[in-house]
């Protein structure tokens, strides 16, 4: 078992990149930004609030992904244009323990680097609060929220690892990443709602002993972000599995951990035959 | 048992076949050189005893396991020194060590196999910083980790300057003498000569001769190379039909004309007749000498195709067709 042996290169590989430390500072910084702009002085300053209107839409659902996508994407398929591919595999591991672990070291690494990132203007918020100058600040649902933040980002370096090591080229490894991007960020909607129409067009959805709207509901809840989103909130309304909504929880929870195996799976498939 | 067995394997790529029908075998405890021109299937070879590369047909075994099907178990017990490959630029080369020695479950200290490859100096930078032959010894610093039975060695020379590649042999014999089998290749005979015990040459896919060196080197048997410098005063038609009267002569395999110079292939016995020959056809000569086949000419011998033993066929036939690159 030389998964976690990998997963320790990989994560001691990635987190010396240049690119690492940016990402802390954007973090710190745009949370830092909103925080500011959405807590007016002398009002009562909502964590739960900031986090679910302002950091979530347009930091967490657009930019974690962006990122998990960048981090996974050359995963495998940079290693196997540079040649390093030669030198881990010349060693005692299998293909599976090389996708695999990648995918848990640069999950790793992301991670990381957004809890890096939350956790600065954290402190000064904290800091703020202690002094009096805002109110309250809840530090617990700042720190879980971050949670969910770095499940999405793991999410997507997952899906990026397995098209990594699905492609041949990086040139393939990026055009595949770009595309992943835009398919759950932009398109998801579209394409669900087209698919859905043309299947109950077809008549495919009547025999089905759910209704469309059900399946409607359940193809939003795949999309990771759809679903990270959903258990945030529900985390910060304190309705995390309980509430009317628990079913749709877990089924977020269940597309989430799918998410995260059947890309890298896919990916091994075909990175398992072939030639290198 | 035998440390590599490859029986009947062929590997066909899209647009090349880089191996046809080889049959290979190792013996354990022996360094076996595995040499060739660029492009005639070696690494092919090699990446298919790493499973890098499934063979397309045949059966490919490393320390009596099956290649792919037991790969990991393989590699615990094989160090590789790989061909083209990269090292990780953002890790130290104490990084890397450590990184080897733990895959492989191993309890080297990661100094002391950077001493081994003269690179302790420099363990803690970045690889990425590191020269051509810096990282070729630091992968071999890697290749070491948990004293393998089975050492390849993938073009190991390549990057190294003369004592670099001097220290490469002496490693490689100390592990020999450990009691390790070492396979390496190379398109330089030179560099197999002083450490191998067993030579096979490829060429085009196919293994074309197989020995020590000394054996080899009797298999082209004999043969020297004639320098003969002619008097140019003659009129070209009187050399050339004394080039012909030469080439007719028993004993001798090859003429080259160079302007007023003969090249003359031929063997041991024949050097007085080719003279008398030439002296016959009234071309005068000015001087000659004789040189003993280099490893080198034996070399191309082989890989060239104009050797005994060296599966026939018309030289001409092939003549043009270089043999392909094949880079995977």
């Amino acid at each position: 078992m030389s998964l976690p042996a990998i997963a320790e290169k990989d994560f001691q590989d990635t987190v010396r990149s240049r690119g690492m430390l940016i990402l802390v500072a954007l973090f710190s910084l745009l949370v830092a930004v909103f925080a500011y702009v959405f807590a007016p002085p002398g009002e009562q300053f909502a964590t739960e609030f900031l986090l679910s209107a302002a950091v979530g839409p347009f930091l967490v659902t657009t930019l974690v992904p962006l990122v998990g996508v960048v981090v996974g994407y050359n995963a495998v398929s940079g290693e196997r244009e540079s040649g390093s591919l030669k030198l881990l595999l010349s060693l005692p591991h299998s293909r599976a323990d090389v996708v695999f672990g990648k995918v848990v070291g640069r999950g790793a690494a992301l991670s990381l680097a957004v809890f890096s990132g939350f956790l600065l203007p954290a402190l000064v918020l904290l800091a703020l609060s202690q002094l009096g100058y805002i109110e309250a600040f809840n530090i617990g649902s700042y720190l879980g929220y971050t949670v969910f933040a770095a499940v999405l980002g793991v999410v997507f370096v997952a899906i990026a690892v397995g098209c990594s090591a699905a492609a041949t080229t990086q040139r393939q490894a990026l055009i595949g990443g770009v595309a992943i991007y835009v398919l759950f960020v932009m398109l998801w909607g579209a394409i669900t709602g087209q698919f859905l129409g043309a299947a109950a067009d077809a008549g495919l959805i009547n025999p089905l002993p759910v209704s469309q709207q059900q399946i409607s509901v359940f193809l939003q809840v795949a999309n990771p972000i759809t679903g990270v989103e959903l258990l945030s909130n529900a985390f910060l309304s304190g309705q995390l599995f309980s509430g009317e909504a628990v079913n749709q929880q877990i089924s977020a929870v269940s597309m989430l951990v799918f998410w995260t195996i059947a890309p890298p799976l896919a990916g091994l498939w075909k990175f398992d035959a072939d030639d290198l | 048992m035998t440390a590599i067995e490859l029986r009947g394997v062929t590997k066909e790529f899209a647009d090349v076949t880089a191996v046809r029908g080889l049959d290979l075998t190792v013996e354990e405890g022996e360094v076996y050189g595995f040499l060739g021109p660029n492009g005639a299937g070696k690494s092919t070879t090699i990446d298919m005893v790493l499973d890098l590369v499934r063979p397309t047909e045949g059966t490919v075994r490393v320390l009596d396991q099956d290649a792919t099907a037991d790969g990991v178990s393989i590699r615990q017990r094989t160090g590789v020194l790989p061909d083209g490959f990269a090292v990780y630029d953002r890790l130290t080369g104490r990084q890397h060590v450590e990184f080897a020695i733990r895959s492989k479950e191993a309890d080297d200290d990661p100094d002391a196999l950077l001493d081994r490859v003269e690179l302790l100096g420099d363990a803690d930078r970045k690889a990425g910083g590191y020269s051509k032959g810096m990282r070729q010894r630091l992968a071999l610093a890697m290749a070491l980790a948990g004293d393998p039975d089975l050492i390849i060695l993938d073009e190991p020379s390549s990057g190294l300057d003369p004592a670099g590649a001097k220290e490469m042999r002496e490693i490689v014999r100390a592990e020999a003498d450990r009691g390790a089998t070492v396979f390496f290749s190379s398109h330089i005979l030179e560099q197999v000569e002083a450490v191998c015990d067993r030579v096979g040459i490829l060429r085009e896919g196919e293994l074309v001769a197989e020995d020590s060196v000394e054996g080899l080197r009797e298999a082209v048997g004999g043969e020297e190379t004639l320098e003969i410098a002619i008097d140019g005063g003659d009129a070209d038609g009187a050399n050339d039909a004394a080039v012909d009267a030469v080439r007719d002569l028993d004993g001798v395999s090859r003429v080259d004309r160079d302007g007023d110079a003969l090249v003359v292939s031929c063997a041991d016995g024949a050097k007085t007749r080719v003279i008398g020959a030439l002296e016959d056809a009234g071309v005068a000569v000015a001087d000659f000498h004789t040189r003993e086949a280099s490893l080198e000419d034996l070399f191309l011998a082989y890989t060239e195709g104009d050797a005994p033993g060296a599966d026939g066929g018309d030289p001409d036939e092939r003549a043009g067709e270089e043999p392909e690159e094949v880079n995977r």
